[in-house]
């Protein structure tokens, strides 16, 4: 009894911890909605792109670890910098959906890129944080939880308190909710739109970086990348698009619940549920509660 | 450069068009004289926004364009400009709507008015201080979200915001639009006092001919894009035309839609 209890206990520690992965992508995209009401499509080839220029440096330049990262950190915001100016400002007042559209195109461009320039073999990336357990923890808890998933939840939550701090206390972070409320509204007082633009997108252009660094440890860096953000689909759904709290949460539920059903009813199925079953979930969510969460919900006076 | 010691704001025969075929205005000028608050005036469509946005520079994300005449304000002719830079000089448009920040608190609305600035924090809280001197219904209600708080305090917290950015010419568009007659009067009373001890200028849509003449100090009337009439404040609402086609007097008394009605069917019948 006391063991399936311990098993049980590692499955869901691990879910969670992984979940944080799914987090660290959906962060990206919360971003990037919140400021352009948008759902960036391209932030799948965004992490890819990030993570394989990273890959690149260190591996094709032999430029350290750091500098590496900071490099491609650097790559990001010059990648935000070419989205405002070349795809956001040109349609402007053009409607979402045409945004939308756009995102998808330039997903296929950053795809492109990062492959022309960097090859197509897939990319071994040593972080130097194993993916196995810890021995501290499998000898005195005996749970064994991966140090990757640790490090991956650690560095979700520094990100989250980073982002709310921002948001919440910052000129710049009022500016950004007052854009995501009402962009004309903000621009007509003075907030100028092609800053907080900039701004989100570099940032999603990071956090897809570190998302990035992240899934590439685990999975190796490679085009699969940018489908496996798509797992962040359901964790919005969850969460809310607009919430940065609703998407470590739904992250967590959507890794936890995933590992779990996986375990325990997978089985019956065959195994390999957790590929659809967030999907699942997600549905329901639709249904019974569309704005997810934490979402902002639609706030009407009568 | 005379003029522009009198005048902050001199808009001449300018013309606007919106996706390049749709003309909305034909012919406006006017002019605002420094501190003064000047009404303009006119039914739905006749051009009062399109006016006010060729001004603030906000057509532009309307695809409307300024195709012939000029803009200039203190000193700065008006071509290029973006809305933000437009703050920077001193001018804020209280867009129609009230469009606050629905999800912000009062307080956050209000300071984001200062976004353009570059102020302290302690600045920024006595600026704060001095705003709600004359907004006091908004202090009590600093730490509601604003989309739950009422139309006549939306209205008032993009006022306030406005004033956050120091400007020195304000374009306030419908302000009383869907607003009691109570509060029509209230936010009139706040416009009147900051024009008087803030010194600022104010050009005024209103569709509210009455209560906007009474509280401006010159006043135009445009109609489908066209400036017909123009004069000081006092001279439009005694004027004869102003009274029967703007307030509902003719010199036989009240008059209104109806009673045109009744007259017309009358008539018919004695034919």
């Amino acid at each position: 009894m006391a063991n399936e209890l311990l098993f049980f206990m590692e499955v869901l520690v691990g879910g969670l911890l992984a979940g944080t992965m799914y987090s660290l992508v959906a962060l990206g995209f919360v971003l990037i909605f919140k400021a352009s009401a948008t759902f960036n499509f391209s932030q799948g080839a965004m992490v890819f792109f990030s993570v394989l220029a990273f890959c690149g440096f260190m591996q094709d330049f032999n430029i350290p670890f750091v500098l590496a990262f900071i490099l491609a950190a650097f790559l990001m915001v010059v990648v935000g910098l070419c989205t405002e100016r070349l795809v956001l400002r040109p349609l402007m007042n053009a409607s979402e959906d045409t945004v939308l559209m756009a995102t998808i195109g330039l997903g296929y461009v950053l795809e492109g890129l990062a492959q022309a320039a960097w090859g197509v073999e897939v990319r071994r990336l040593d972080l130097g944080i194993g993916d196995f357990p810890v021995p501290w923890i499998a000898d005195n808890l005996k749970l064994f939880i991966s140090a990757l998933d640790i490090t991956a939840g650690l560095v979700a939550a520094i990100m989250i308190i980073g982002l709310f701090l921002l948001f919440k206390y910052t000129k710049i972070g009022l500016g950004l909710r007052a854009v995501a409320d009402d962009a004309g509204a903000a621009s007509s007082i003075g907030i100028p739109l092609k800053h907080i633009m900039l701004l989100v997108w570099s940032a999603a252009g990071v956090v897809a970086l570190v998302a990035g660094c992240m899934w590439g440890a685990r999975a190796g860096v490679q085009f699969a990348l940018v489908d496996l953000a798509l797992k962040a689909l359901p964790v919005l759904i969850i969460g809310g698009f607009s919430s940065i709290p609703g998407a470590i949460i739904g992250g967590l539920i959507i890794g936890a619940v995933e590992k779990i059903l996986e375990v325990y009813i997978g089985p019956f199925f065959g195994g390999a549920i957790e590929g659809w079953a967030p999907y699942v979930l997600a549905i329901f969510f639709l249904l019974y509660r569309p704005e997810g969460l934490f979402g902002e919900k639609i706030i009407r006076r009568v | 450069m005379s003029d522009n010691s009198v005048n902050i704001l001199d808009i001449k025969n300018i013309e606007v068009m919106y996706d390049n075929v749709i003309l909305a205005l034909h012919d406006v000028s006017l002019k605002v004289p420094k501190g003064k608050v000047v009404a303009l005036l006119g039914a739905n469509g006749a051009g009062k926004s399109t006016t006010l946005k060729a001004v603030s520079t906000m057509l532009a994300s309307e695809r409307g364009k300024v195709t012939k005449g000029s803009i200039d304000y203190d000193g700065n002719l008006i071509e290029k400009q973006n809305p933000s830079q437009m703050v920077g000089l001193g001018m804020v448009q209280v867009l129609e709507g009230r469009r606050c920040f629905g999800h912000l608190t009062v307080e956050e609305n209000i300071i984001s008015g200062a976004y353009s600035r570059k102020l302290s924090k302690g600045d920024i809280d006595q600026e704060l201080e001095k705003i709600y001197t004359y907004f006091l219904r908004l202090k009590e209600r600093r730490k509601s979200q604003a989309a739950f708080t009422s139309g006549g305090e939306q209205q008032m917290i993009a006022v306030a915001r406005a004033m956050m950015a120091k400007p020195k010419m304000l374009l306030l568009d419908e302000p009383t639009m869907g607003l009691a007659p109570q509060l029509v009067a209230e936010i009139f009373n706040i416009v009147k006092e900051l024009n008087q001890k803030e010194g600022v200028s104010i050009l005024l849509a209103e569709q509210n001919t009455n209560i906007a003449l009474k509280n401006s100090d010159y006043g135009y009337i445009i109609e489908t894009g066209k400036v017909m009439l123009e004069g000081t404040a006092q001279s439009l609402l005694n004027n004869d035309k102003v009274k029967e086609l703007y307030l509902g007097i003719s010199k036989k008394g009240r008059k209104n839609f109806r009673d045109v009605l009744k007259e017309e069917s009358l008539n018919k019948k004695i034919n």
